[in-house]
């Protein structure tokens, strides 16, 4: 993967982590796309399960917070990957 | 008190179709980041302990439950945004100063006070009771960081010896400034200043880094503002409820690989920096 993707992946988490703290109803979009963007990175894997989580839990609490966590997590990954520490 | 996924009910998260073995893999992969160095003693410098008038919850039993299950020793714990009637946030204080004495050596109180509310008072009155630091959320509670009420309460904290946290994440406010007069003012002042500053951290890292009192927190940090920062200056927090454990250890084992951390200064950012300036959990 090149440096460019991993951008992508932390531009596209990036607007999911504030659309998620804002309950904006984009997130679950934003969550996809990024998950999409990951696939086959150390960040895809909590991404796509972050996707999956919000998508079967739209709108509860809690759900909204195990994907902001997942979200979180893909998102330092992908910074890793950008800094040259990726796993 | 229920099975918890990445801090949250287990029961809740099944009932709206979350898949708990695939969470609870991910939870220990997040763990997994840190290597934890021999001897380190975690301490979670950033929770809130209450009920938020956001609506965030998280109850003493709840947190000890969550530091059990993630191999921390401690945590630092004030009080959510709960000034109660008068403002002054007397009344949450003194639950989170109970709670401490109800769990022994895994609480470490911090008092919350809102500068334009008897601040003074209510500190002389929390140190009496227990807490060891203050809290103050210039934005929670609408002030600045160098106006004369938080520059008095700073004052009172740092008489006392106290770390003061304060809250430095979201806001529109530019803060290396807004900090630098502060510290100007109270030169003697020790403080934590949350999420890694993330809501103005390069002017934050330039306005303190002459000033040997001043550590970032990690509590729902930005990965690229803790790779720039000495780990001296880096304590571990999770900003319980609105983060989670097993995510803010994934933040500082991947901010470890990423700026190659060595084993003592890892053990510094998990709880040896805070520690420093607290003293032992155990007064």
């Amino acid at each position: 993967m090149s440096t460019a993707d991993a951008l992508r992946v932390v531009a596209l988490a990036a607007q999911a982590e504030i659309a998620l703290v804002r309950r904006d109803d984009v997130a679950g979009a934003l969550l996809a796309q990024a998950a999409r963007a990951a696939d086959g990175m150390p960040a895809g894997a909590v991404l796509g399960e972050a996707a999956r989580v919000l998508r079967a839990g739209p709108g509860r609490e809690a759900v909204r917070q195990v994907a902001l966590s997942l979200c979180r997590m893909g998102l330092h990954e992908a910074q890793a990957d950008v800094l040259g520490g990726g796993a | 008190m229920n099975a918890r996924r990445l801090g949250q009910d287990a029961t809740v998260l099944a009932a709206a179709g979350a898949d708990l073995q695939a969470l609870g893999e991910i939870e220990a992969w997040a763990r997994r980041a840190v290597v934890v160095p021999d001897g380190a003693v975690l301490v979670d410098t950033h929770v809130h302990l209450g009920r938020d008038r956001d609506g965030h919850v998280l109850p003493a039993a709840g947190l000890v439950a969550d530091l059990d299950a993630n191999g921390i020793t401690a945590a630092v714990a004030f009080p959510a945004d709960e000034p109660g009637a008068g403002g002054d946030f007397r009344e949450a204080n003194r639950r989170v100063i109970d709670a401490a004495a109800a769990y022994t050596g895994r609480i470490v109180p911090f008092c919350r006070a809102d500068p334009s509310a008897a601040a003074e008072r209510v500190i002389a009155e929390a140190h009496a009771a227990g807490a060891r630091g203050l809290k103050l959320h210039p934005v929670a509670q609408r002030f600045r960081p160098e106006s004369p009420e938080c520059i008095a309460a700073v004052r009172a904290a740092t008489d006392l010896r106290w770390p003061v946290l304060f809250h430095a994440g979201f806001g529109a406010r530019p803060l290396g400034p807004a900090f630098a007069a502060l510290i100007e003012a109270v030169p003697d002042c020790r403080l934590i200043l949350a999420h890694g500053g993330r809501g103005d951290h390069r002017a934050l890292a330039a306005a303190t880094a002459g000033h040997p009192g001043v550590l970032f927190d990690t509590a729902v940090a930005s990965l690229p503002d803790l790779v720039t920062l000495p780990p001296e200056r880096i304590a571990f927090g999770s900003d319980r409820p609105y983060g989670d454990h097993a995510q803010a250890l994934h933040l500082v084992g991947v901010s470890a690989r990423v700026a190659g951390w060595d084993a003592a200064a890892l053990a510094g950012v998990l709880g040896g920096n805070l520690l420093r300036w607290i003293g032992p959990v155990m007064p």
